[in-house]
């Protein structure tokens, strides 16, 4: 079974024909990285997975039922159950670490107990526990990273979409993190897509590389 | 889908707000008996008083947008762009007289003027010095806003190979036609639109004959007809700022981590810097002088709370009111325009600021024309009525604050939201909102201001014993004593400025240290 799969997919913004007749299926458990130059179109298709902009045609899969077709959203993002980490990762500044981990928890309804559990859990995993107080403003960019990270990750998501990630980060901090995700990948099994235009870091993490060029079809 | 929902049900509440009466006075003017008659039209436009009277407002309102465009344009280049010592000072004190009822200068002047044997000040060109200082921080204000919207990059990119002056010359200046152009038609506009001053000081112009001819014969026909060429005005202006403001999109680097560059004065500082606070002085400063030396003394002012202090309250009261309802709609619309949800989006945005843009009068008296029926007296006959005029009125402002806002928050932040599965109203509620307080609570300053000060809608819908401090101040100058008037301006003047100097202390003292997006 699929995880995701893109039939067709063409989005243009105005004369400018960005995605052109793309297709792409994606496999549970596989680690997909888009790589390719800035302006391509990478950010434009996983909005398109996540749900923020419908294609102008063709039909996007998800577990097999299609949740976006010829310019109707079918599926919003916030029934799509897809965490995503986006590329100024979109830490809430007025909320706390903890706060930014439970809000989504809290919209879906998830009880007091488990809920703090949950977030413990998460803090853990990301070696972040001791910072729940802390404003996002007060972290390092390698901790808001995970911060991020966890944010999306509590949900539990079965596919995880992120977006240049690591690009504002030094080398060192990028490699480090690269594993940190790459271990988190395999603990809890998420489908991740992942675009980065740095060569190194698609090669470390994909299992599958896509290469994107302008007004592409892959 | 409940977002677009929601926004479709504000917008169909503004639209029988502020659209239907007009419709429903448009109605009822080209019919007669139920079938299609111009006559109050053919009628009005065949006597030669009414093209006088135009004559008259095209005179005072291209004089008034002339003069304080050039004035105000410099300024706002002067405030926004150099360094000029006292700066920010002198942008708050230019803006004071938008922020009173334009007539109190007038009163002020007069005062003044009269006890100098100084007749001439009546009539034309007392409403051109009078408005000329009201509408003075319109084109300087929309200077600096988009000055703030020049890319600093582009600038800096000008200077590795010029001097300021000729990056100045080329580059900035360029960006800053279409503030000048918009800076005109808008106080042309609005001085079409305003007639408690040439009310005052008895210069016939447009708006005053539709007002006298509805609130003397109460027959809402010439006065529609009257109307008619004021709402002309307001869709011409609306059409030539659709034509010179789509092309471009102002993504206002205000909020950015991008300064604006500031080009040095040099030796030239100081001067101008003196001049500039001279001429302040004259035309801010000189006037409340005189309002509160005139006022005398404590007597005054009781006597004042004794004849208004009812009023005052009223106009407290409608004011708060309204200013919170005008920050709901404004928001809403804002967001709807910023994020485009609705197909009529744009639509949205024409019909806010064409109401703005039409006088006051003429949104009275389609008020009046739809709600005074028996059945719908609980509009007529109580404030909801007052409300329902200013909120048509000013919802454009609030609108424009809230748009301008919502701008500088990163999509990101409410599409995290949706990707952790929130809910429209839980990401308005938890997200947005949060993130832009600081913008409603300044939109909810403009809305209180405006509609504190305003005479042109208030005038003509207030119900029986419900007037405001500017309509009761305003009905006073016929028999009052200058004393009495001038501690009641006092009181207006204080009653607006004092809640808005708080409400902004109190956002500069909670200022975040460091802007939310960078990290
Ligand atoms: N909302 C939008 N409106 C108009 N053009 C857009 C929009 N989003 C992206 N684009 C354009 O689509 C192209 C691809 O953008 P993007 O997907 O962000 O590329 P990448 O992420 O690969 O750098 C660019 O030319 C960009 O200008
Ligand atoms: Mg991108």
């Amino acid at each position: 079974m699929a995880t995701i799969t893109l039939k067709n997919i063409t989005k243009s913004y105005g004369q400018n024909k960005v995605l052109d007749n793309v297709s792409l299926t994606v496999e549970a458990k596989e680690r997909i990285v888009i790589f390719g130059p800035s302006g391509c179109g990478k950010t434009t298709l996983l909005r398109i997975i996540a749900g923020f902009v419908a294609p102008d045609s063709g039909t996007l899969f998800i577990e097999d039922e299609p949740v976006a077709d010829s310019g109707v959203i079918i599926k919003t993002p916030q029934e799509r159950n897809i965490g995503m980490v986006f590329q100024d990762l979109a830490l809430w500044p007025h909320m706390s670490v903890k706060e930014n981990i439970a809000f989504g928890l809290k919209a879906k309804g998830v009880s007091g107990a488990e809920r703090e559990e949950r977030i413990r859990e998460m803090l853990e995993l990301v070696d972040m526990s001791g910072y729940e107080k802390r404003k996002p403003s007060q972290l390092s960019g390698g901790e808001q990273q995970r911060v991020a990270l966890a944010r999306a990750l509590v949900l539990e998501p079965k596919i995880l979409l992120m977006d240049e990630p690591l690009s504002s980060l030094d080398a060192k901090l990028n490699i480090r993190l690269r594993k940190e995700i790459l271990s988190l990948q395999q603990k809890l099994g998420f489908t991740l897509v992942y675009v980065t235009h740095n060569e190194d870091e698609a090669s470390d993490i994909a299992t599958r590389l896509i290469r994107m060029d302008f007004g592409n079809s892959i | 889908m409940r977002k677009r929902l929601f926004l479709m049900l504000v917008i169909i509440l503004f639209a029988v707000i502020g659209v239907l009466p007009l419709l429903f006075m448009l109605f009822k003017s080209v019919t007669a008996d139920g079938e299609l008659n111009l006559s109050v039209f053919t009628e009005i436009l065949a006597t030669k008083h009414q093209w006088i009277l135009m004559y008259h407002s095209l005179i005072l309102s291209s004089a008034v947008a002339l003069l304080s465009t050039f004035a105000g344009v410099l300024l706002g280049i002067l405030f926004g762009k150099t360094d000029l010592p006292f700066r920010r000072f002198f942008t708050v004190l230019f803006v004071i007289p938008l922020l009173i009822p334009p007539y109190i200068f007038a009163i002020s002047w007069s005062d003044l003027l009269a006890g100098l044997n100084y007749e001439s000040f009546f009539g034309l060109m007392g409403c051109i010095m009078v408005l000329f200082s009201v509408f003075l921080p319109v084109p300087m204000l929309l200077t600096i806003f988009f000055l703030h919207t020049v890319d600093p990059r582009l600038e800096e990119a000008g200077l590795l190979a010029a001097s300021w002056k000729e990056v100045m010359t080329g580059i900035t200046l360029p960006l800053l036609i279409p503030a000048v152009i918009l800076s005109f038609m808008l106080v042309f506009i609005l001085s079409f639109g305003e007639f408690s001053v040439a009310n005052f000081l008895r210069y016939d112009v447009y708006p005053v004959e539709s007002f006298t001819l509805f609130a003397a014969f109460y027959d809402a026909g010439p006065a529609i007809a009257a109307a008619l060429p004021l709402a002309g005005a307001a869709l011409l202006f609306l059409l030539a700022g659709e034509l010179f403001l789509r092309k471009r999109s102002y993504r206002p680097y205000l909020f950015s981590r991008y300064k604006v560059l500031t080009v040095k004065l040099g030796p030239l500082r100081r001067r101008l810097a003196f001049a500039i606070a001279l001429f302040g002085f004259v035309i801010v400063i000189v006037p409340m002088i005189i309002l509160l030396v005139n006022s005398g003394g404590l007597e005054n002012y009781l006597e004042a709370f004794r004849r208004a202090g009812d009023s005052m309250f009223r106009s407290l009261g409608f004011a708060a009111t309204t200013a919170t309802l005008m920050t709901f709609f404004g928001f809403f619309i804002g967001y709807l325009v910023h994020t485009k949800a609705l197909a009529i989006w744009r639509m949205a945005d024409a019909v806010t600021i064409f109401l703005f843009a039409l006088p006051g009068t003429v949104i009275g008296i389609g008020l009046i024309s739809l709600w005074n029926t028996p059945w719908t007296n609980i509009v007529y006959g109580t404030p909801l009525i007052v409300i329902f005029g200013l909120l048509a009125k000013y919802t454009a402002l609030t609108g424009k604050v809230s748009a301008v806002w919502l701008a500088r928050i990163p999509s990101s932040m409410e599409e995290a939201a949706q990707a952790a599965g929130a809910g429209w109203f839980r990401r308005i509620v938890f997200i947005v909102i949060p993130l832009m307080w600081r913008g409603l609570a300044v939109a909810w300053i403009v809305g209180y201001i405006f509609s504190l000060r305003d005479t042109s809608v208030t005038m003509l819908v207030y119900p029986p014993g419900q007037d405001t401090l500017p309509v009761r101040i305003f009905t006073l100058m016929a028999n009052g004593s200058p004393e009495l008037i001038a501690a009641l301006c006092v009181i207006m003047i204080t009653i607006t400025l004092l809640p808005a100097a708080l409400l902004w202390l109190i956002l500069k003292t909670t200022a975040a240290k460091v802007s939310l997006w960078q990290r």
